[in-house]
């Protein structure tokens, strides 16, 4: 009973791991080396003069009837496509693709919109979609855009964006979203002040409120993110210059920075002296209210300093210093 | 149980943190017997930290002079200090042995005068982190019930958030017990998941208004008398261990004074919305006809991320498996679904250090899925038929119920409404027979991804509830779609 045991947990031969891992890792490399070369081949067929070069006929070819573009791979030309749609969607930010729904019964095809939104470090976030699905309106002949899938996070209320910009009639009693009807009524109002069922669908609006609600929250993720990077709080590796990163002496005492939950528009600070402190970020990033309450009841210094001289998220530490400067 | 002599008054009080319940009590000694022998050994330790410390303090001589019993015939004498229990645990941990030993030194040894609410609150809590499918949850949806806001219509920039109630804790939870009280009393202990971005609330009921219940102190390990209620985190939704879908018109125990556990439990689940409403900000309970026993699954479902709504065919675009980034050179088609997946926004960097471990780590789990199928690509030995079936179960299924984005569902209720002979049109005819199908298993989802790999189900010819596209546990299905209104 006990060999077998043994056996299976004994190491093998040392040197035999050792050339293991030695392999692994090789071939490790070999797959990265891969990739890289993958990437740069794709980026040189991309690239814009070489696809300038391949659109312009050029002078000596001018006489024969097959034009270059012909002749060249369909990968140059897949390249060429897939640059352009990127430069499409780094440029507006919001690009409309056409899907087919595999699952429906009548295959119906659906409207794609896809939303990337540019976050610190000069990446990308993953993109957003929303399916806009075109049904026919009871009793009538239009048809109209309905949101039928998307990836928005749920502290987005899509529904109720789409009940103001993209009205659907009857929607709101029948769907999931009772509750929101008598909002959807007044926001409509005080929007367009028409009729409710008659109204317009504004795909435009829709994406326009959703996109900038997007942007929003990416912006409020990412000033926390630098606010605790500054405060040399972060986990992760940090993208600010190091000069940029405060010295504890610099820090005015504050040891804990995070936002309250996913969405990002509560932040919670604590004093190493026992103080704690909340504020609100606004959309355009500003802090709209902070409270900061000590043992000896609320800090309105440090709220003032917190709200005032513009208030600007980013600028936050830098405020509170001089404050904390002033007092001392 | 020096508290019998207490005075007994009806209170609206929750019941205390501290009240013990005698360690003599059997279904106790069972109730902590579930656990792991590492697990009861984190929990005295924690029970140990200085945090914790004061709220139970366990048996030292300094007790033990006070009391009448003999010493003698205990099997472990009082230790002098709570450093020296301390250490007594981490000798324990350090050798191999028997989960009883552990249990025994709890219950006879440092806390033979009782263990807590709050520390049996924390036990519980610790099985669940350790056996995270131990019960099945039920997806609530909070929705406003006075949507009649006036802010924010005129300003420039409307507010499109969901209105989340929040709460804080302490708050929330008084505002409950003030709910209840007058029906139950409860203990309450509110923990964040160690590994899930939820915040847990065990409540623990109990039918008396007394602040020292004269019931049996078995009650107190009963597990049909906890409740839990996790909050997942910024989503306007909430998951409950009661099963009881929705209850609060059963009508029937209207007329008996209703005090048995179920009752109970229904009468707490009925007062979290209205513990979370505040003035002009009302809040309602809808079942979203979602339970699964994971919590991965109910967070992917229905929760804060990306995959809330989009699911099946659509989880290609909740994973952003189709296109990278505007920045990836690569054309999306000569990249797999696991690269654009892994890689996120990644790609421009190339050379670092951390891309090449993810090569490493990555490089396992795409190849295995090249094996068992699923993207479609890099698997030329195949013949067309089923090459040509592994796209189209792609195409339905998307990532859902692969192993990349584990959201296991255990159990799917589907209520067919068709006859069988696909008419349609007479759906008038009185008496249409209708058809339930219930699939159980570790992951239902998957488990039809696998069969229409295989060729046992048509892929494209499925209706969308088999692919996981509807996201729900239960159904209720006429002409082949979902009906929304029975949900």
């Amino acid at each position: 009973m006990v060999f077998p045991a043994r056996d299976a947990s004994a190491s093998p031969d040392p040197h035999e791991q050792h050339l293991d891992t030695d392999i692994q890792s090789i071939r490790a490399e070999i797959r990265t080396l891969q990739r890289r070369k993958r990437f740069l081949t794709s980026s040189l067929l991309s690239s814009d003069s070489i696809q300038k070069f391949i659109r312009k006929p050029p002078p000596t070819l001018l006489l024969s009837s097959t034009s270059i573009a012909d002749e060249v791979s369909p990968l140059v030309r897949a390249a060429g496509k897939h640059s352009d749609s990127n430069h499409h969607r780094i440029a507006f930010g919001t690009t409309a693709f056409p899907f087919k729904d595999p699952g429906s019964v009548g295959s119906s095809s659906l409207l794609g919109v896809r939303i990337d939104v540019c976050v610190r470090g000069g990446r990308f976030a993953k993109p957003y979609y929303v399916l806009l699905k075109s049904e026919r309106v009871k009793g009538e002949k239009e048809r109209r855009l309905r949101v039928y899938r998307h990836t928005v996070p749920a502290f987005i209320d899509i529904a109720r964006v789409e009940g103001v910009y993209l009205s659907f009639p009857g929607s709101g009693k029948s769907q999931s979203q009772e509750g929101d009807s008598d909002d959807e009524a007044e926001n409509s109002e005080a929007l367009k002040g028409a009729r409710k069922s008659g109204r317009r669908q504004d795909l435009r609006g829709f994406v326009r409120e959703l996109r900038r609600e997007l942007v929003a929250w990416h912006l409020r993720s990412d000033a926390i993110e630098l606010l605790r990077e500054k405060l040399g709080l972060s986990e992760e590796e940090a993208q600010i210059d190091p000069a940029e990163r405060l010295s504890p002496e610099a820090r005015g005492g504050i040891v804990a920075l995070a936002a309250t939950a996913v969405e990002a528009r509560y932040v919670r600070l604590e004093w190493e002296d026992g103080r704690v402190g909340r504020f609100k970020l606004s959309n355009g990033g500003i802090v709209e209210r902070a409270v900061v309450i000590g043992d000896d009841g609320r800090d309105k210094q440090m709220e003032d300093a917190m709200t005032g001289g513009g208030g600007r998220v980013e600028t936050l530490l830098e405020r509170l210093r001089e404050r904390g400067a002033v007092a001392a | 149980m020096a508290r019998a002599k207490t005075l007994r008054a009806p209170t609206t009080a929750s019941l205390p943190n501290n009240l013990r319940i005698p360690s003599t009590t059997p279904s106790l000694a069972k109730s902590l017997g579930k656990h792991s022998r590492q697990a009861l050994l984190d929990l005295a330790l924690l029970w140990l930290d200085d945090r914790n410390i004061t709220f139970f303090p366990p048996y030292l001589q300094s007790n033990a002079r006070n009391d009448t019993n003999d010493e003698e015939t205990l099997p472990y004498p009082a230790a002098e200090t709570i450093e020296d229990i301390r250490q007594a645990y981490i000798d324990l941990q350090d050798r191999k042995g028997a989960k009883r030993e552990v249990l025994e030194r709890i219950l006879e040894g440092d806390w033979r005068h009782g263990i807590t609410l709050r520390q049996l609150a924390m036990a519980d809590l610790r099985y669940m982190d350790d056996h995270p499918s131990s019960l099945r949850w039920t997806a609530l949806e909070l929705s406003r019930i006075d949507a009649r806001q006036k802010k924010s219509i005129d300003t420039p920039m409307p507010d499109w958030s969901t209105s989340i109630p929040r709460a804080q804790a302490a708050t929330f939870v008084r505002a409950l017990q003030q709910e209840i009280s007058p029906l139950v009393k409860a203990h309450f202990h509110l923990s964040r998941s160690s590994t899930l971005p939820l915040t847990f609330l065990r409540i623990f009921i109990l039918d008396t208004p007394y602040q020292t219940p004269r019931q049996t102190p078995e009650v107190f390990a009963d597990s049909s008398r906890v409740i839990y209620v996790a909050f997942p985190d910024s989503c306007p939704f909430i998951y409950t261990s009661v099963s009881t879908s929705t209850g609060s018109k059963a009508a029937p125990s209207t007329s008996s004074v209703a005090t048995d556990p179920r009752s109970l439990q229904r009468l707490v689940r009925d007062a979290v919305p209205k513990a979370l409403s505040r003035p002009h900000e009302r809040y309602t309970l809808k079942a979203t006809a979602l339970a699964a026993k994971s919590l991965p699954t109910l967070l992917a479902l229905r929760g804060p991320g990306r995959t809330t709504a989009a699911n099946g065919a659509f989880s290609i675009f909740a994973d952003a498996a189709v296109e990278g980034s505007p920045l990836d050179p690569r054309p999306s088609n000569t990249v797999s679904a696991e690269e654009h997946m892994r890689v996120d926004s990644k790609v421009v960097s190339t050379e670092d250090d951390k891309e090449n471990e993810d090569a490493i780590n990555g490089w396992g789990t795409a190849s295995k899925r090249q094996k068992t199928g699923g993207d479609g690509t890099g698997d030329g030995h195949l013949s067309p038929t089923s090459k040509k079936r592994r796209l189209a179960t792609y195409s339905r299924f998307g990532t859902t119920g692969g192993s990349h984005v584990p959201a296991p569902l255990d159990r799917l209720d589907i209520r067919l409404l068709d006859a069988p002979s696909s008419d349609g049109g007479d759906a008038a005819t009185a008496a249409l027979p209708t058809i339930s199908l219930t699939f159980t298993g570790s992951d239902v989802i998957g488990g039809i991804r696998k069969l229409a790999e295989l060729g046992v189900i048509d892929p494209e010819r499925m209706p969308s509830w088999m692919t996981g596209e509807e996201a729900v546990s239960m159904a209720v299905v006429r002409g082949g779609k979902r009906m929304k209104s029975s949900a």
